[in-house]
């Protein structure tokens, strides 16, 4: 009886390690390796900084669905100010604050307007989008474009020379991301409040919550993160493409989806989310090392997705 | 059918008796009106009749012969129709769409829908109850809430096999204007003339007297008159369905008074009430009474800032006070307990501490933004213990708690901030009788302390038992303030049923 | 319990020994375009010849994905891949380059550009192809008349393509570029190309306004040429050339109509041809040339047949 609260609590944990133990077994020399968890977290880290700011909407029980073409606009903004010969300062922080204004305007049509936020943001995922093309006429900004500088940062880390890692800087930002969104959500009564939102929004209202403002607020954060992961993908790839986003946002909300099946409640905590978008990273790693074939490993990541979010609903039914 | 019998019908939730032995005769062409306060049982015997609650006890009889209903497929079946005020009518549907909503449509060929029969089927239905004004081909979102009632009425005609038998309105003028009204009355009298059963629930007195031929009472679960209209008066039926003093068994009000006044709210109007005139000394109740509906909810409203001022004003504390919404509100130190906890007031799924602490965080709070732990805990743990809440820990999830502690975690967020003004929209609704006394203790625990209150009820008896002063309240506009504690809960009541132009 | 879990473990290790196949020089192919035709073909003729040679091969698709070809890349590196094929600008993948060069792994583009840190890249000559499908549609127009351009300048090796093009029009006084069309390609390219075409159409409806379409891959071509159809001026003697010449654009020459010629590269040469040059760079032989080009054909109605 208690071995099955266990899993019922932590089935997802458990989850994962046996998919680590799984690859250590079949990948005996190469998987459980400081070197290749450095290459998993570099991997993962531009959908981790997606993933965590989305949380913070999720909180809340809204969704956005913008972010991966706000990553691909963001890149292309800065990209764009690159080749005009705008310093790299002026080119991140206006991928910044096309992130917030994005954002406030998601958040104003959610929360002002009051369209639903899946409406919302589907429209202007396709928005940013268009504006991505037409900022960049459709090309791949790349070459001498990109400032080496600029590039140079997602292939340079923190060297550790007793071991002989480096760790690098990409994963560094996204884990000062975790822990600044972690901060905010748990630490604030900012956050506090957001969890009272996505609790009862009706309630929070009556006692006393300044919802719009909040949720507002909430959604320029998530617009943020997306253009930071947008500038770490482009200086990851040196370039930037109009799509370059397209993939994050489907995985950042299945990220947020496998951590919700840890808590208490169902309800999104980032520490979680963390653990759900390194279990996605975990498997595109180890079944490539497995020379798993590129389609079968995607069917495979949806079925677990859906296999620990259906056991934890199953689960928690039966509570 | 001509008679239809409930003898001995009893039903009980848990400890409390809703129903106890009640035997009602009904007789087809008659219009008979079920009265009594709310939590009376009037509702329960509709459910009972719908087949939607088991009752522990009745038997029915049909014409003299024993009938069951185990659900309310069966209820159905025998003829039995329910008009509510919520009419579950889907506006982007025609009229004769809607009428077939729970009838086979009929086909041509055994396939296509046959619209001209549909058409002409609902239409002699609506003509059955001598409605012609209707188009059966118009979306039921054009037509007015008692032409979409008419509909509900009519929908029930259509069937074939059984033939209705047996009517039940339950406040159904409650939505409708003046006119509609007196065409829904035509269309009863019609359904009674067709020999129809007609169950009419209301509070509204004048109308019972116009349409009922007999009336029957119901206090407590228990049936305690039933007569033939013509015998009874608007006074009689007041006084039985208030039956004795109910306000003794209230905590007595220690402390006293205080000059200072708390709150003047002069002539406020906002988009939904009008001309709302009162004074709350520190210390004193004031209490809401009205008809359902009449604008209890507006004021709460228009104090909490959700709806704003369109005239007058209002000084609290001796300040301007003109709320721009529920944190301006609560940072005055006014406090809400809303009227539904579950929908407005909890976050179920959270803890006692998320729950109490919410209002309160930029309180609570270290460099204006830092959560601060200790304090929550402190504060939800010093205040749980002041309501009496029973909990486990203060990161329980409130879902685990039983009703009347999900309430008093209500009230502990809303004192916990030392409220100076304190509203309080159905604070016992759904709470049992010892969290009842706990919380009426509370409200003079606070009264003493110079809280000034506002408490809305539908029970009249809290009303009498809790307040200073009464202001009463008639569609959405305040009709007096009763300032004599003396008078009795039937003159109360008949304020309720006095119309604005007798 | 303890003895099950060690039971199930040491079984999974036994069996893992059986999976990873007895000794093969492992090369992984990586793409972010496996689902476009061209690309399909060149993979083709490299399994063709890394099945002959013996190879365990892994082809990864990351689906447009550029930073997860850079991850991919990582994770072959990791598992200590003999060789790894690329099939995308190397510019953008330089991190995983230069994690395979410190590696000491050769990595070899696949019609992918050429970069200091690829061994070669093999390709087809596209200036040659840009050239010799515009000098065919100048010379069919005679040196005058309104020309439409298909191109798509994200993509490297078909942007090289539009700059020849340009050069060889602008190089005609009486030509006219009257539009430089980027079709959306999420579809395939066809039926957005047909669209932006027969909205040109009914800009200029007096025969004879357009002359020609030259467009940088195929299948705008076919668009162009469905939408010309459809508009009724398929007589007007517009003439069509597209580069790649795949089987529908074949057939379409096959026909005799507008579109009149294409280029044929040679994908499944090409994937033969890098499989030799992996094989060769794997083997320790140095390549001098950092280029190798597979000839091409062009196709018109006279040789379509062969």
């Amino acid at each position: 009886m208690k071995i099955l609260n266990l899993i019922k609590k932590y089935g997802t944990l458990i989850g994962f390690f046996g998919i680590i133990i799984f690859f250590t077994i079949n990948l005996p020399s190469t998987f459980l390796t400081a070197k290749n968890f450095i290459n998993i977290s570099q991997q993962i880290s531009m959908l981790a900084v997606v993933a965590f700011t989305m949380t913070v909407v999720m909180v809340m029980n809204d969704f956005d669905l913008s972010v991966g073409s706000m990553a691909s606009l963001a890149g292309i903004v800065a990209a764009v100010l690159f080749s005009m010969g705008y310093p790299i300062w002026i080119g991140i922080l206006a991928a910044l604050f096309v992130g917030i204004i994005g954002g406030l305007f998601n958040g104003f049509l959610v929360s002002i307007i009051g369209i639903l936020p899946f409406v919302a943001t589907l429209g202007t995922l396709t928005m940013f989008s268009g504006f991505a093309f037409l900022i960049s006429g459709g090309r791949t900004i790349f070459g001498r474009d990109i400032p080496s500088e600029f590039s140079s940062f997602a292939r340079s880390g923190i060297e550790i020379s007793s071991l002989g890692l480096k760790i690098p800087f990409l994963s560094i930002l996204a884990l000062l991301i975790l822990f600044i969104v972690w901060f905010i959500l748990e630490q604030t009564t900012y956050g506090r409040r957001l969890y009272a939102i996505g609790g009862n929004t009706e309630a929070s209202f009556l006692a006393g919550i300044k919802v719009k403002q909040l949720r507002l607020s909430a959604f320029a954060l998530t617009g943020v993160g997306a253009a930071i992961a947008g500038l770490m993908y482009s200086s990851r790839v040196a370039s930037s493409n109009p799509t370059q986003g397209s993939g994050l946002m489907l995985e950042a909300i299945a990220a947020v989806f496998l951590g919700m099946t840890m808590s208490e409640e169902g309800e999104p905590r980032v520490l979680y989310t963390l653990l759900g978008v390194l279990i996605l990273g975990v498997l595109d790693n180890g079944l490539t090392q497995m020379n798993v074939d590129s389609y079968i490993r995607e069917v495979l990541v949806g079925f677990i997705v859906i296999l620990a979010v259906a056991f934890s609903s199953i689960t928690k039914k039966r509570n | 059918m001509q008679k239809l019998e409930l003898l001995n019908l009893t039903k009980s939730f848990s400890s409390f008796k809703a129903l106890s032995n009640v035997s009602i005769e009904f007789l087809s062409g008659e219009t008979h009106a079920l009265m009594g306060e709310n939590g009376a049982g009037k509702t329960t015997l509709i459910k009972v009749l719908a087949g939607i609650l088991k009752p522990d006890q009745m038997t029915m009889k049909i014409d003299n012969k024993i009938q069951n209903i185990y659900s309310s497929i069966q209820s159905k079946n025998l003829g039995f129709n329910f008009i509510h005020q919520e009419l579950n009518i889907i506006s982007y549907l025609s009229v004769a769409e809607n009428m077939f909503l729970n009838h086979p449509y009929p086909k041509k060929y055994k396939t296509i829908i046959d619209w001209n029969k549909i058409y002409k089927l609902s239409s002699n239905a609506l003509k059955e109850l001598g409605v012609t004004h209707i188009d059966v081909k118009k979306k039921c979102a054009k037509l007015s809430t008692g032409d979409q009632m008419l509909v509900k009425i009519a929908s029930c005609l259509i069937k074939t096999d059984t033939n209705p038998t047996l009517y039940v309105f339950d406040e159904p003028t409650a939505a409708l204007t003046l006119q509609e009204s007196e065409k829904l009355f035509k269309v009863i009298n019609n359904l009674k003339k067709r020999g129809a059963i007609i169950l009419y629930v209301s509070h509204r007195m004048n109308e019972i007297l116009q349409i009922s031929d007999k009336v029957t009472v119901l206090r407590d679960g228990i049936k305690v008159l039933t007569d033939k209209t013509s015998k009874l008066s608007k006074e009689k039926i007041i006084r039985s369905m208030v039956g004795k003093d109910l306000s003794d068994n209230f905590p007595e009000r220690t402390g006293n008074i205080n000059k200072n006044i708390v709150i003047d709210v002069n002539n406020v109007h906002t988009k939904n009430i009008r001309n709302i005139n009162f004074k709350i000394k520190a210390g004193e109740v004031l209490g809401i009474a009205g008809l359902s509906n009449s604008g209890q909810r507006e004021i709460f409203n228009m104090l909490m800032g959700v709806d704003s001022m369109t005239k007058g004003k209002i000084s609290f504390m001796d300040q301007k006070y003109e709320p721009i919404g529920p944190s301006d509100a609560w940072k005055k130190l006014i406090s809400f307990v809303p009227r539904e906890r579950r929908k407005e007031a909890l976050m179920l799924k959270m803890s006692v501490k998320s729950n109490t602490t919410t209002p309160h965080y930029s309180k609570i709070s270290k460099f204006f933004f830092l959560a601060n732990k200790k304090e929550e805990n402190l504060i939800t743990n010093n205040y749980s213990k002041k309501v009496q809440l029973k909990y486990e820990n203060i990161n329980q999830p409130i879902y685990q708690l039983s009703g009347g502690n999900q309430q008093k975690v209500v009230f502990s967020r809303a004192l916990a901030s030392n409220p100076k003004l304190l509203l309080l929209d159905e604070p016992t609704r759904g709470v049992d009788v010892g969290a009842k006394l706990d919380i009426y203790n509370l409200i003079i625990q606070l009264t003493k302390n110079g809280c000034g209150i506002v408490l809305n009820s539908s029970d009249l008896s809290e009303i009498m038992g809790m307040c200073d002063k009464i202001l009463i309240l008639k569609d959405h506009e305040q009709y007096k303030i009763l300032e004599n504690f003396k008078i009795n809960s039937q003159d109360v009541l008949a304020n309720f049923y006095e119309s604005k132009n007798q | 319990m303890k003895s099950c879990i060690k039971f199930i473990s040491f079984t999974l290790l036994f069996l893992s020994m059986f999976v990873s196949k007895a000794w093969a020089e492992k090369v992984t192919v990586i793409t972010p375009y496996l689902a476009q035709p061209g690309t399909q073909m060149y993979v083709e003729g490299f399994k063709n010849e890394a099945s002959k040679k013996g190879w365990d091969l892994n082809i990864i698709d990351t689906k447009g994905d550029v930073a997860e070809v850079i991850s991919r890349i990582e994770d072959a590196v990791n598992q200590k891949v003999d060789g790894i094929v690329i099939n995308v600008d190397p510019s953008q993948i330089a991190a995983g380059l230069e994690v395979a060069a410190a590696a000491n792994i050769p990595v070899v583009g696949m019609d992918s550009g050429a970069d200091p840190l690829l061994v070669t890249n093999v390709t087809s000559n596209g200036y040659a192809m840009a050239a010799e499908t515009s000098v065919y549609v100048a010379n069919r127009i005679e040196g005058k008349g309104n020309v439409v351009m298909f191109v798509f300048d994200a993509f490297p090796p078909v942007q090289i393509r539009g700059v020849i093009a340009d050069a060889v029009f602008g190089n005609f006084p009486d030509i006219n570029v009257m539009d430089r069309i980027t079709p959306d390609v999420q579809d395939g390219g066809i039926a957005d190309s047909r669209a932006k075409m027969e909205a040109l159409l009914a800009a200029n409806p007096e025969a004879g306004s357009i002359a020609a379409v030259w467009a940088a891959w195929d299948q705008p071509a076919i668009g162009a040429m469905q939408a010309i159809e459809a508009a009724g001026r398929s007589n007007e003697g517009i003439v069509i050339v597209g580069i790649d010449a795949n089987p529908q654009a074949r057939d379409a020459i096959s026909q005799g109509g507008n579109f009149e010629a294409s280029i044929a590269q040679d994908f499944v040469g090409i994937g033969s041809a890098t499989a030799n040059a992996i094989g060769r760079a794997m083997s320790g032989e140095e390549i001098k040339s950092k280029v190798i080009y597979v000839p091409t054909v062009l196709i018109t109605s006279a040789n379509v047949g062969n």
